[in-house]
């Protein structure tokens, strides 16, 4: 039976291996900026929602809030940038600590809350932050930020004439993401938030600290998702308290989890390969004044995908041995 | 003001406390009861005070409707049973909010003459705007009417019977499913009520829902899921709350209060004032 | 020889409520202990405190040597007291393997002893053959094995068993003793709550019967059994604590 398991992480990494550089060799093929542009968000919203994957999917803890951390990212590196001149890949681990330790913070005392005081609590939480940043000076309030850029640049990770840089780092964070879920899945941090999700009384009775194993969850997920944010800066440009700690990002980084299975390891990567291209072309085709279709689109998805699949599209793919005979 | 958020958000704890499913689409229900105001005014001149009752009707077939249609399939979940809630009811407001921009487009709209809209009164040397007055009463109305309902009617005792237990009161011929679209119904035309009246004084968008489902749904954890009094008192509060911060702070930040009152209560008491959940 | 655990002057209220007055136990090393009485005694109660769930009013718990009466479930797991649940809460959306692994972890850091201490407990506990399916699939006799192999992968001195044996056909009961007295035999300290008396009763070495929060009688189990307070505790007339 080990070696059965052992079989299934091998293949699982070879999987990946394999799409990742099926997805590497794409830009050779597609040069049309738009659908450039689908595979980026593609790939970033892929790693976000992976990310929040390992504090709500596998901890059980769900955030809608996450978009707080990806604002803190987006912000702590353009201020770094912009008012320190640090480069952005400093930035971005600055980045990812600062929403790591606000994340612990928060847990300290809102672990304590269970279900939908919880989500609730996240969601305020996200909110206050955004209207703290909306009327912080400093930071450019409304106003926002802009990011100079003056020609490509490697060290200062900005690029003009070309998008590849950007792909290609959104596909090394979607990977990242990824990585570090599969690895942690057979951790004992992955059996710990198994077990907290399922049943917290029942974990502490076997040792398990509960506390700092949400903990745990929660810096290891915001720290991924603030590596995105900052991704996201440099890649638009432009910042400001709407366009980053939004709640639509909450609900972007939660949603492709859901549609593709929480809880598991390719879920989210499934549900932002079908959910982003198909609302950015919904967008793409009917922006203007039918604007709503793609909400409608969007919604009804979402509400036939909770009712038919509530574990996601990747419980059609596996079938959990229902009457166990011995191998 | 803070009574409205208190109809809004009793409308949503009656919902949750029944039957443990909060409506994340329960702002679009607020939403769809304002158009309805709007449009009736509009094309047959009835006045959103007088349509109020109206709107609340619908609203309550509509939340009746929707129970049957959608939300008791989502009951059924066996495998992560809170997501599925939260994600289809979400789904259906998303839908919601896109099928309001379809057919009435972003455009803001506005009622702008009412029996009430624009007036004050003056009482003991205060000006109040008569519309939030009438609001308030209105809320308070709905509150007591509820109260009574809830606890000395037969219907009433049923919805708190199925609460309990929903297995257990089919033995006793409560037709569990019944209940629960009455239940819908019944928060829905509650919010249906605060949609009418708001119409007069606020405006209307496809978006509008957005705004206030957040505070409704702050009110109720607040107030706690599962008690309709302390929505009421959450309500209350909220509105204080709200009214203080907007003295004391730039209006951009007047919701932040209500957010760290919310906080602060639920990290004092993790089921929120009265909550039984 | 030290007894492994030891409650001293152990009380529990709640509110106006006293579920446990002044209780005194102690259970030796190597030995089976029940803990009996009728509804209400306190039995359960008495069970958390002793597995940590919650701090006692008043009173001390000593584990192996060490007053533990402040620590919290999860680091008396780790001094060796594991426990069961009366209502199955076993992981419901991770296998029979996983579950035990969770347990296992405590002990063994590295996923790969892990993973081998529990194929071990499964075998154990006759579970092997269900490694692999989900623990929402397996029947409840199932699932109170899957209970106690879970606490067993924590390598526990002394193991809470909160009413395995309740409820179980006769064959069913039968496979849990033979599988208690395996535990034993382990080497591990077993104290279990119980209330089918007649399986109870030849499977112990000593009994302990609570009544109305109070310890009435311990002893050896012919003894006990036979003694008229324990009678009268069970047969006699008794309305609800605290009316």
């Amino acid at each position: 039976m080990d070696k059965d398991f052992a079989a299934r992480r091998r293949r699982d990494l070879i999987i990946a291996a394999v799409l990742a550089a099926i997805a590497a060799l794409t830009p050779l093929f597609v040069k049309d900026v738009v659908v450039q542009n689908i595979l980026i968000l593609t790939l970033m919203y892929a790693g976000l929602s992976q990310s929040w994957n390992i504090l709500s999917g596998y901890c059980g803890q769900i955030s809608l809030g996450h978009a707080l951390y990806f604002g803190l990212g987006a912000y702590t590196t353009e201020l770094l940038f912009t008012k320190f001149g640090v480069l952005p890949w400093f930035g971005m681990l600055a980045g990812g600590a600062v929403s790591a330790l606000i994340a612990m913070g928060l847990g300290y005392p809102f672990f304590r809350l269970r279900g939908h005081y919880f989500v609730i609590a996240t969601i305020v939480i996200a909110e206050i932050g955004l209207l703290l940043f909306h009327n912080w000076e400093w930071a450019g309030a409304a106003m926002g930020i802009t990011i100079p850029i003056r020609g490509d640049s490697w060290l200062k990770f900005q690029f003009l004439r070309t998008k590849l840089p950007y792909f290609y780092f959104a596909l090394a964070l979607c990977c990242l993401a990824w990585f570090v879920t599969w690895w942690l899945e057979n951790s004992k941090w992955g059996f710990w938030w198994r077990a907290v999700k399922d049943n917290p009384e029942a974990a502490e009775s076997l040792g398990v600290d509960v506390f700092n194993s949400k903990m745990g969850a929660a810096a290891v997920s915001a720290f991924l998702v603030a590596v995105g944010g900052s991704f996201y800066a440099q890649f638009v440009s432009y910042i400001d308290p709407e366009s980053v700690m939004g709640f639509q990002f909450s609900l972007l980084m939660a949603l492709p989890a859901v549609l593709g299975g929480i809880g598991t390891l390719w879920g989210p990567v499934l549900g932002a390969a079908i959910l982003i291209p198909l609302t950015e072309l919904t967008r793409f085709k009917f922006g203007g004044s039918g604007r709503g279709v793609d909400l409608i689109v969007y919604g009804t998805l979402i509400v036939l995908i909770s009712l038919a699949l509530p574990r996601g599209l990747l419980s059609l793919f596996s079938r959990p041995k229902k009457t166990g005979a011995a191998r | 003001m803070g009574l409205l958020y208190g109809l809004i958000a009793v409308g949503l704890a009656l919902i949750f406390g029944l039957m443990d499913v909060t409506n994340f689409a329960h702002g679009e229900f607020l939403m769809i009861a304002m158009y309805l105001s709007f449009f009736l005014f509009a094309f047959f001149a009835i006045d959103p005070l007088l349509s109020a009752p109206l709107v609340a009707a619908a609203l309550f077939v509509f939340g009746a409707v929707i129970y049957l249609l959608l939300v008791r399939f989502a009951m059924r979940a066996k495998a992560n049973a809170g997501m599925v809630q939260i994600f289809t009811t979400f789904g259906l407001a998303i839908v919601m909010r896109g099928l309001a921009q379809y057919f009435f487009t972003p455009d803001y709209r506005s009622i702008p003459q009412s029996w009430l809209g624009g007036k004050t009164i003056s009482i003991a040397g205060i000006f109040l705007p008569e519309p939030q007055l009438v609001g308030a009463l209105v809320s308070i109305l709905a509150f007591v009417g509820l109260y009574f309902f809830i606890h000395r009617t037969d219907f009433g005792r049923a919805i708190e019977a199925t609460r309990e237990d929903p297995g257990a009161v089919a033995l006793v011929g409560i037709d569990k499913n019944r209940v629960f679209a009455f239940g819908w119904g019944l928060g829905a035309a509650l919010v249906g009520l605060a949609g009418a009246i708001m119409a007069v004084f606020f405006y209307i968008y496809p978006d509008v829902g957005a705004s206030f489902a957040l505070i409704a749904y702050v009110t109720v954890a607040l107030g706690g899921f599962g008690s309709v009094f302390g929505a009421f008192a959450g309500g209350i509060i909220v509105g204080l709350v709200e009214a203080v911060t907007a003295l004391v702070l730039p209006p951009s930040l007047k919701s932040v209060g209500i957010y760290a009152v919310y906080l602060l209560v639920v990290f004092i008491r993790p089921r929120g004032l009265f909550g039984s959940i | 020889m030290t007894a492994l655990l030891e409650t001293r002057g152990v009380w529990q209220r709640f509110g106006g409520l006293v579920a446990n007055s002044d209780v005194s136990i102690s259970v030796g090393r190597g030995e089976i202990v029940g803990l009996i009485g009728p509804n209400g005694a306190g039995k359960s109660t008495l069970f958390n405190l002793i597995a940590g769930v919650l701090p006692p009013t008043q009173g001390s718990i000593i584990f192996d040597g060490e007053d533990v009466t402040n620590l919290p479930a999860a680091a008396r797991c780790q001094r060796g007291v594991g426990r069961t649940f009366q209502v199955v809460k076993s992981f419901e959306t991770m296998t029979v393997i996983d579950n035990v692994i969770v347990g296992a972890l405590v002990r063994n850091t590295v996923m790969r002893e892990a993973r081998r201490k529990a194929h071990e407990v499964l075998e154990f506990t006759g579970l092997a053959a269900r490694a692999d399916v989900l623990a929402s699939d397996l029947v409840p006799a199932e699932k109170r094995r899957l209970e106690v192999a879970r606490a067993l992968a924590t390598e526990p001195k002394l193991l809470l068993l909160d009413e395995v044996l309740t409820g179980l056909t006769p064959t069913e009961a039968q496979t849990g003793v033979a599988l208690v007295r395996k535990v034993r035999d382990a080497g591990i300290t077993v104290l279990m709550v119980e209330h089918v008396m007649e399986i109870v009763m030849p499977l112990v070495d000593r009994a302990i019967v609570l009544d109305l929060g109070k310890v009435l009688v311990e002893g050896k189990p012919a003894d006990v059994v036979r003694d008229p307070k324990v009678i009268k505790a069970y047969l006699g007339d008794r309305h609800a604590v605290g009316a």
